[in-house]
């Protein structure tokens, strides 16, 4: 039992707790403070991961019988949750006057959401995996379906809940299988095995399965259903975590399953990434592309975003890995200024037609230009973040083509779906500047915290596009934990 | 911190300055005047501090830029002799002209934007002149020409500004085409742009038959900025912008950006491309005196006198002697800033008209101008001891040594010089008034007339203040220069006689002839007399008749030949494909998202299938 290794995890439970309790005593005016309060404990607790008295410094260690392992990854991604989940909760305290009742159990839940989150991060066998997975999404259950009034929230809540509850079952089986073949239940025991079982169906059967499981979680061709309704359905602050928070969760457990449990197996599956990243990313630029609604546009761009991140996952390099979690830094600031301004946005209106876009230039300069940072950077142009990373990305795939021309092909299929892209989010921005009429020219009116988030989010979209060294290097530190 | 670090003080504040008016201040025309006047300002004050404490001495400081492989570019700032004066010219005649522009801009409601442009031109200035490398001279030499365009074009409503911005930015790209070839050959050959290292590596030795085609393309930047024939076209034309920036950048500042580029860079010129350069100036400099003797609009005469003058400085370098190009440069901002300053006061006074042949009889109404503008005519004249003397005594007398040829262009070209400069001043500001309005002119504000006292002060004194000591002690360390005020006077007339007096008896002839003809003369009799020759004077060769019916019309037919291409190949055929194709694919697909949950859970199965199958079917 190493207890001081999972004392982040334990206060941000304890933290959800805290915020549940609390809301038995504070009167109903207060309790928008609850959510700022949580989100300046949790800002706190990110500073503090920087410090040496933070779990985050104890790198190498292990607890649990190595269920739960610390190392460079663990600790960047829980940075990234961490930071994540701050954004979020202010955005969930502007959003709270549409949230009908429990707006306390609304911030709660995405605490806890965030303590499986950190979980996943630190996942080092099937049962930790399994277990901070669903912590994750069925709290995300709930979470999409907080504003129950709302029929399409309902919906997207049972959809969600369905085609989860059947990616869990392939993912519970296939855990089984590989269990059952290899007797392996950890990570590390696993990878000494691995090669052994490289051949076996039973084996590979279970693993697929098990892939079937993390990439619903990221929303990877052909499991990529549920995302457009999903996010269109589910309140923005939701749908924002859910894009960032719940996709970087999955990300991380596919990382180190595929690289730290499995990499014999996985360096035989170059073409199996290779085609299912290039069918994503082209799947989601495509069906983007006739989009009304934004919320919808953004979830077929998470899936095309996907896809971009699999690029480093299918180069099998390290160079690739970085650059996967550079991507992620940059998509995290990108993506959530991109919901920040359509929850401000589109406020009082019942639907998120692009159409409500208009005149936002006039209503709010700082909006108008976030959200057209956003998509400039989403695109990927520089000297934005997802410029940069989208280039890191394709020069790892680029670097591994002369042992396989798959990936002349795959850096093909990139381009081109970067060059679909532009025309869907340039028609975002011209949505906001170009509109003939423009029905609403009210002012948006804003807090201080949800202009300071805006203001992170931009910092972070130019500094991670104009300023690469640091993030790329806690990238290149946290994938020498991986073993291919 | 030391004082070097001034200097990146000295080149951003103007840029700041610009920032914050675009920003922020533009509903606000004080501050907004305060803010660029203050930078310029604080630049020339920092200058004067540099120059106080830190000497001539030569020193450069750099910061690394960018690394992209073995390329690494140093963002670097070189001070010497050369940079530390046209730094005091620059900010010096160019502070001038800001203060100026408060009282001729006055009621434009441009008014901040004007300053913004300004100042974003002053900072592009400022960084050609401290370049220590090539890479870092051709951006900002690009900045001055986007600069010069907003200015120019200043009052684009007007199609003649929108037109003229136009063609001076065009005209200059034509030129600076050029200038980039010439330094991407040193760079593929020498592998270096900074100035200092190609100096001392002997670039021209290391270039060897490439040496003179290089410093020649290099040269061509130089024709397209400070208007040498064939690019001279743009400059006549640019006289459509605000008058101080007419004054600010046909006089002072850009035209000079060529000239000062040919010293900063002379080493890299060889014996060939020097004889070029000195024949491409003085047949400049011809040409465009004997244009400026047939205009009549009080600006245009001024910028054909431009032209030739700056046909001078290239002369200058062109027989070794950048030094006295330098020293022309310098002489010639202060006079003419102030010749184009005065007119820009005789403009406001006569309600923008600026026909001289409607003017006449300023002389009683507007004093300050006039005095000052006659001070002005007569340093460029070259009158002992005015400043224009000296300058121009310098080129003859290099032009004396090098080439008797030249020798005698450049006495005919000072001699018209006088002619054409007396002509404006017996016509505008002698005689009686033509017009009512010109009858009803009076003295400008005090915002106006103060900087023409200023300049004109600069202007009598430049010649023997130790400028040109001071440039060539840079180019030409063995020589001798005199020191003490009177020995510089003298100067001239001891060490090249012949070039001192022939000089003196150009002003004499110009002088005599133009009293003959426009000692109140009611029209001109030139045309009368020369007929055809001038008709093509006042014509200005037909040069822009001859570049509309060639170089435009073969670009305009290529152009239609591309837009054909363009719209129905690529555009039509090829794009229209694929973009059809996309939108086709986008919206099938997005019918498989039916919304249907059995739909989503059958499809999911099936997929999961499909790997299988790819995986393990095989």
């Amino acid at each position: 039992m190493n207890l001081s290794l999972i004392s982040l995890e334990m206060s941000v439970v304890a933290l959800g707790i805290l915020v549940l309790l609390a809301d038995l005593w504070l009167p109903a005016e207060r309790k928008k403070m609850l959510g700022y309060a949580a989100a300046a404990v949790l800002g706190l607790l990110f500073l503090n991961s920087f410090t040496s008295h933070c779990s985050c410094a104890l790198i190498g260690e292990s607890a649990f019988g190595g269920m739960f392992v610390q190392d460079g990854l663990s600790v960047f991604f829980k940075r990234f949750f961490l930071l994540a989940a701050v954004l979020v909760l202010v955005l969930a305290v502007e959003f709270s006057d549409r949230i009908a009742a429990g707006v306390s159990e609304y911030y709660s839940l995405i605490v806890f959401a965030l303590a499986g989150m950190l979980f996943a991060a630190s996942a080092n066998d099937f049962a930790m995996l399994f277990v901070s997975i669903e912590l994750i999404t069925i709290t995300f259950y709930v979470l999409t379906s907080f504003t129950r009034g709302k029929v399409v929230a309902l919906e997207a809540g049972v959809k969600y809940l369905i085609l989860g509850a059947l990616s869990s079952a392939f993912m519970i089986y296939g855990i089984a299988l590989v269990w059952g073949t290899s007797g392996q239940f950890n990570f590390n025991e696993l990878a000494i095995v691995a090669g052994d079982f490289a051949s076996n169906r039973l084996f590979l059967f279970g693993v697929l399965f098990i892939l079937v499981g993390l990439g619903f979680k990221i929303a990877a061709f052909p499991l990529q259903m549920w995302t457009p309704d999903v996010y269109q359905g589910a309140p923005t602050p939701t749908t924002a975590f859910l894009a960032v928070g719940s996709k970087a969760a999955g990300f991380v457990l596919l990382l180190r399953f595929l690289f730290s449990a499995i990499p014999e197996v996985t360096a035989q599956w170059g073409n199996l990434l290779i085609v299912i990243s290039a069918v994503t990313i082209l799947y989601g630029n495509l069906c983007a592309i006739p989009q009304r609604n934004l919320k919808r546009l953004l979830g077929y761009s998470s899936i095309a975003h996907a896809g971009y991140l699999l690029l480093g996952v299918a180069a099998l390099t390290s160079a690739g890995q970085s650059a996967a979690l550079y991507y992620l830094g940059g998509y995290l600031f990108t993506t959530v200024a991109a919901f920040v301004v359509i929850a401000l946005v589109l406020r009082h209106l019942d639907s998120e037609d692009v159409s409500g876009l208009a005149g936002l230039h006039q209503r709010s300069p700082l909006l108008a230009a976030t959200l057209t940072l956003a998509m400039v950077s989403l695109a990927g142009i520089p000297p934005l973040a997802g410029f940069f990373g989208k280039f890191l990305l394709l020069k790892a795939v680029i670097e591994q083509g002369a042992n396989n021309p798959g990936y002349y092909c795959l850096a093909f299929t990139a381009l081109v779906g970067v060059v679909i892209s532009l025309y869907y989010y340039f028609g975002v921005i011209r949505a906001i500047y170009w509109s003939q009429t423009a029905p609403d020219l009210s002012p948006i009116r804003m807090s201080r915290p949800i202009q300071c988030a805006i203001g992170v989010c931009l910092a972070g979209m130019f500094w991670l596009g104009l300023f690469p060294g640091t993030v790329l290097t806690l990238a290149d530190d946290a994938v020498k934990f991986l073993k291919l | 911190m030391n004082l070097e670090a001034l200097t990146w003080l000295i080149l951003f504040l103007p840029l700041l300055a610009a920032g914050i008016i675009t920003l922020f201040t533009l509903r606000n025309k004080p501050v907004s005047a305060t803010l660029s006047i203050g930078a310029i300002c604080t630049g020339f004050a920092l200058t004067l501090a540099l120059i106080k404490f830190g000497g001539w001495d030569a020193r450069e400081l750099s910061v690394n830029w960018l690394s992209i492989g073995d390329l690494t570019v140093d963002f670097g700032l070189k001070l010497d002799a050369l940079s530390l004066m046209m730094l005091l010219v620059v900010t010096g005649v160019g502070g001038a002209i800001h203060i100026y522009s408060l009282g001729y801009m006055r009621d434009d409601p441009g008014f901040s934007r004007f300053f913004a442009c300004l100042s974003l031109f002053t900072f592009s200035m400022l960084g050609i002149v401290l370049a220590n490398n090539f890479l870092q001279m051709f951006i900002f030499w690009e900045l001055v020409g986007v600069s010069s365009y907003l200015l120019i074009g200043f009052w684009f409503e007007k199609a003649s500004a929108a037109d003229a911005a136009k063609k001076a930015f065009i005209t200059n790209r034509l030129g600076d085409f050029g200038f980039m070839l010439g330094i991407l050959i040193i760079f593929a050959t020498l592998g270096s742009l900074n100035f200092a290292k190609l100096e001392s590596n002997d670039a021209i030795a290391t270039l060897g038959g490439m040496a003179t085609l290089g410093g020649l393309l290099i040269f061509c930047g130089a024709v397209g900025k400070s208007a040498q024939f064939p690019l001279h076209v743009w400059l006549p034309d640019a006289m459509e912008g605000p008058t101080p920036v007419s004054a600010l950048i046909h006089a002072a500042t850009m035209v000079a950006a060529g000239v000062y580029m040919l010293c900063r860079v002379f080493f890299i010129f060889t014996p060939d491309a020097l004889t070029v350069i000195a024949w491409i100036g003085g047949f400049t400099a011809l040409l465009a005196a004997l244009i400026a003797v047939q205009q009549n609009d009080i600006k245009r005469i001024l910028a054909y006198s431009t032209l030739s003058q700056l046909g001078y400085m290239v002369m200058g370098v062109g027989l070794h002697s950048p030094e006295a190009g330098m020293f022309h440069l310098t002489t010639h901002a202060f006079f003419k800033a102030l010749l184009f300053l005065g007119a820009g006061s005789v403009i406001i006074a006569l309600h923008h008209e600026q026909d001289i042949w409607k003017m006449g009889g300023l002389r009683k109404k507007m004093p300050v101008t006039f005095w000052t503008f006659m001070v002005g005519t007569l340093a460029l004249a070259g009158v002992w001891p005015l400043s224009g003397f000296f300058s121009k005594d310098a080129i003859l007398a290099a032009a004396h040594e090098h080439n008797l040829l030249l020798f005698g262009l450049g006495v005919a070209v000072a001699a018209l010089t006088t002619f054409y400069m007396f002509r404006l001043v017996f016509v505008a500001f002698l005689g009686s008034e033509r017009t009512p309005e010109a009858g009803h002119a009076h003295e400008s504000p005090g915002v106006v007339v103060w900087p023409l006292r200023i300049l004109a002060v600069a202007s009598v004194i430049g010649g023997v203040i130790g400028i040109e000591a001071l440039f060539g002690g840079m180019f030409n360390a063995d020589a001798a220069h005199p020191h003490g005020l009177l020995a510089q006077m003298i100067y001239p007339f001891q060490n090249a006689p012949v070039a001192a007096f022939s000089g003196l008896a150009a002003f004499a002839v110009g002088l005599f002839a133009a009293w003959k003809l426009y000692a109140n003369a009611k029209s001109d009799p030139l045309p009368e007399k020369l007929g055809a020759l001038s008709r093509a004077m006042a014509n200005r060769f037909y040069f822009d008749e001859l570049y509309e019916a060639t170089v435009i019309r073969i670009h305009d037919s290529i152009a239609a030949i591309a837009d054909w291409i363009d719209r129905w190949i690529i555009e039509g055929f090829c794009l229209g494909l694929v973009r059809g194709g996309t939108d086709l694919t986008g919206r099938a697909l997005r019918l498989v998202q039916t919304g249907n949950l059995q739909t989503y859970a059958f499809l999911f199965v099936l997929g999961v299938a499909l790997v299988l199958w790819f995986v393990l079917g095989k």
